[in-house]
């Protein structure tokens, strides 16, 4: 028994070594860019770093990223002068685009077809409007040389909060712990697949066993339709509140967001009240083709290649493509 | 409780570890425990079940010292009946009433009656029913053809009963062979165990890296099987084909590699069937223990092939229509045992049913040759072909899937429904099979290599595999379990 025990927990340790090794070798795990806060309280990527970002198994979506000097995942540096034209583009992990190579991103989709104009992409995974909006305050004398905003909005998601505080859940990731965990590429491949799940699942399910039981009531149709249309508003008085204490330029920023997915109410209140905003319903609904990666729901190229001819469109329209 | 998941693996080594250091003193302690994890490992599937195989198992105890103490041949056929009676009732009420019903409903309605069926019972298959039932008659069928006596344990008769490493999906052992090592003493044994562990993570790799992931590919063509071109059909039947071996031989060798770790050795139940050079062959080597059963139970007491050649004829076609719908009650099961029954036979005309019975293909040769290798092909078209059958959701769905095939024999690629890469699975079955040809001599030694560093290298390919071709999403379930 003991010979047993002995080798097991030999061959076991072995063959994780070895699983590392040939993980680290097929690069089936993914890098993760360190992130930090800076000193106007913004979120952002550490600069000048590089790596990749690997989705699924046996490596279906594989991207190169690079975090350029202003943390932001680009191949560009964001240099704004009143000589150029610029657009900055702002969002989340959709602008971000790890799932992409930084070379082939929307940014550079439009400057593709926009030659005359720079693509600044300041997307960030996470990032609300509250985020959007501090951003944007907080480099003002920046974003004030930058021509047109587009700011990439889903209302469900983006509108949970009415001012902006720095959200410590996700520099959480930051930890001593989860830095350490980080560095074995086989955990974080065995997690970004799914592995550990089943365990982490047990844990949930024993705290909640040990936890008292919380009575669930049901809901009829008439309360949950009444809970949506109280969310609905307070996320619209979210709104007002951002745009209230950041400013918001109407004629130089446009929302891009999916009507199919935004509230009827807030879509009525851009429209009276004369807020730009690109749609990608339409062209998302009229193609045929798939729009979004294997494992998520991030865009894969031809889903960009729609928002970037959205944009252009968009530009082109708004004559701020044309130099001065 | 499955084999492939999380809590199995927190269950087996608690239990491995209090089996060896804490019970191991006396039989009665080990039995008594590994009943108890036995029921523990079912009743967490449905707990209300366990009276059932408590019943099946008192019903059989009780039965079989009856059978040995009578001393009339008419008292022991009768006591015979009853074990029979009581676990076919149990089948017959738990896997089959519906079926019976709709049936009698259907064949009411083609002779122009309206029945409604209002008698159908929403009734849930209980895991392992076919096993364990089959296992408890086993018992009192030996008794009876006098090849065993009697046990006076009842602890190591329950024991056998719901052995957990083979309760729910088989081997279906004889109590010959597992009560015997039931009732024994227990002593570890290094090398047992390391057999043990070998053919878990042979047979892990065989369900998680093989069946799953072949999984959505033929649920998605057998669901859609109308819009696809007959390349497409074929690609998905031949598919089902390694996936329903993958799924089935891995658990048997979960299931003989846990029980190893125990001190047991259950039968083999798969031998390689991929190789086989006729029919008659597939069947001495795809689920051996079901086959077995059937030859023991129902063939030779028929008469087996010691009568005439016409009696012979219509006991294959029983063993092969019983067994097709021992699986499910559906019509489609039925229909796959004959297909088989109707392969089978001119095998067994020819007399060559016998004839591979003692070697494996390619017998000391590295290759196989021509002559071989065809006889696989086609042994492994025809139990392809007869698995549409097997699949499929109803003889309709079935006799679509083959008309479609044959109206639109056209070639088209097929795009896996997730968007993965269809070369990846071409690669792993090729390399799957050329690997399953190399160990083909011995089916309880999947690392048999003399080399430590191939061994070693070899684990770590396999469970690289398994990190490969796991998909967190799928219904990781077993597919013999819904029989």
């Amino acid at each position: 028994m003991k010979k047993l025990i002995i080798k097991s927990v030999l061959y076991v340790f072995l063959i994780l070594v070895l699983l590392e090794v040939l993980v680290r070798i097929f690069h089936l795990g993914k890098d993760t860019p360190t992130r930090f806060v800076d000193e106007h309280k913004v979120e952002k990527w550490v600069p000048n770093q590089n790596g990749f970002s690997v989705t699924g198994n046996r490596r279906q979506n594989f991207s190169e990223y690079r975090i350029n000097n202003s943390g932001y995942n680009s191949y560009r540096e964001f240099t704004p002068t009143k000589n150029k034209i610029e657009v900055a583009l702002i969002g989340d992990s959709f602008i971000e685009g790890f799932h992409q190579d930084y070379y082939n991103s929307i940014g550079k989709k439009v400057e593709n077809k926009l030659s005359e104009i720079e693509v600044y992409e300041y997307g960030y995974a996470g990032y609300d409007f509250a985020d959007q909006l501090h951003l944007v305050h907080s480099y003002q004398e920046q974003f004030k040389l930058i021509d047109h905003l587009i700011l990439g909005i889903k209302f469900s998601n983006d509108l949970t909060r009415g001012e902006y505080n720095v959200v410590y859940g996700r520099l959480a990731l930051e930890s001593p712990m989860n830095r350490l965990l980080k560095k074995s590429k086989l955990l974080v491949y065995c997690k970004s697949i799914g592995v550990l799940d089943p365990p982490q699942e047990m844990v949930y399910r024993l705290i909640s066993l040990l936890k008292s039981k919380r009575e669930t009531k049901s809901l009829s149709d008439e309360e949950i339709a009444l809970i949506k249309k109280e969310k609905e508003e307070s996320y619209l008085a979210n709104f007002e509140s951002l745009i209230a204490k950041y400013g918001y330029d109407k004629e130089r920023y446009t929302l891009l967001l999916d009507s199919r997915i935004t509230s009827t109410i807030f879509l009525s209140y851009l429209e009276k009240n004369n807020f730009n905003y690109i749609d990608i319903a339409q062209a998302f609904e009229a193609t045929n083709r798939f729009t979004t990666l294997i494992y998520d729901r991030h865009w894969n190229n031809h889903g960009r290649e729609l928002v970037g001819n959205l944009i252009t469109e968009y530009l082109n329209k708004k004559g701020i493509s044309k130099t001065n | 409780m499955l084999f492939n998941s999380l809590d199995f693996f927190i269950f087996l080594p608690i239990v491995f570890i209090l089996y060896w250091f804490v019970f191991f003193k006396k039989i009665k302690l080990q039995n008594s425990f590994l009943l108890i994890s036995s029921y523990l490992f079912y009743g967490l599937w449905d707990w209300r079940f366990l009276f059932l195989i408590l019943a099946s198992t008192i019903v059989d105890f009780l039965v079989g010292k009856e059978i040995y103490n009578s001393d009339s041949d008419r008292k022991r056929k009768n006591w015979l009946w009853v074990s029979v009676l009581f676990n076919i009732g149990l089948l017959g009420f738990f896997k089959y009433y519906n079926f019976f019903i709709n049936s009698w409903v259907d064949l009411v309605s083609i002779l122009g009656y309206e029945l409604k069926s209002t008698w159908t019972l929403q009734i849930i298959l209980p895991v392992g029913i076919s096993f364990y039932t089959f296992q408890t008659m086993s018992y009192s069928l030996d008794i009876y053809y006098r090849r065993l006596t009697p046990t006076k344990d009842f602890i190591s008769f329950a024991t056998f009963v719901s052995f957990f490493p083979q309760l729910v999906a088989g081997p279906i052992e004889r109590a010959s062979n597992l009560l015997s090592q039931i009732t024994t003493k227990r002593v570890f044994n290094y090398t047992q165990c390391t057999e043990g562990l070998k053919l878990i993570l042979w047979g892990l790799f065989k369900k998680v890296v093989i069946a799953d992931s072949i999984a959505p590919i033929v649920d998605d063509i057998f669901a859609n099987y109308g819009q696809y071109p007959a390349s497409t059909l074929i690609l998905g039947v031949s598919l089902f084909s390694f996936q329903v071996y993958g799924d089935f031989s891995g658990y048997s060798d979960i299931a003989i590699g846990t029980a190893k770790l125990f001190g047991i050795e259950l039968m083999s139940n798969f031998k390689f069937p991929t190789f086989s050079r006729n029919v008659a062959e597939y069947w001495q080597r795809w689920h051996v223990s079901l086959s077995t059963w059937f030859r023991h139970y129902v063939y030779i007491p028929l008469g087996g092939s010691r009568v005439s050649k016409l009696k012979s004829v219509r006991n294959i076609v029983i063993i092969f229509l019983v067994s097709g719908f021992w699986h499910g009650a559906n019509w489609t099961f039925i229909f796959w045992g004959a297909i088989h029954a109707a392969l089978y036979i001119p095998v067994f005309l020819m007399g060559r049913n016998r004839i591979y019975m003692n070697n494996v293909v390619a017998e000391n040769r590295w290759f196989p040759n021509i002559k071989e290798i065809s006889q696989i092909l086609l042994t492994f078209i025809l139990v392809t072909f007869s698995r549409v059958f097997f699949r499929s959701e109803s003889i309709t769905d079935a006799f679509g899937f083959l008309q479609q095939i044959y109206s639109n024999f056209t070639y088209e690629t097929y795009l896996h429904p997730l968007g993965y890469r269809m070369v990846d699975y071409f690669i792993l079955l090729g390399l799957f099979v050329l690997y399953e040809f190399r160990i083909r001599r011995d089916e309880r030694s999947p690392f048999k290599f003399k080399s430590k560093v191939v061994r070693f290298a070899l684990y770590t390919l396999v469970i690289l595999g398994m990190l490969l071709f796991f998909d967190d999403n799928i219904d990781r379930s077993f597919i013999y379990f819904q029989f």
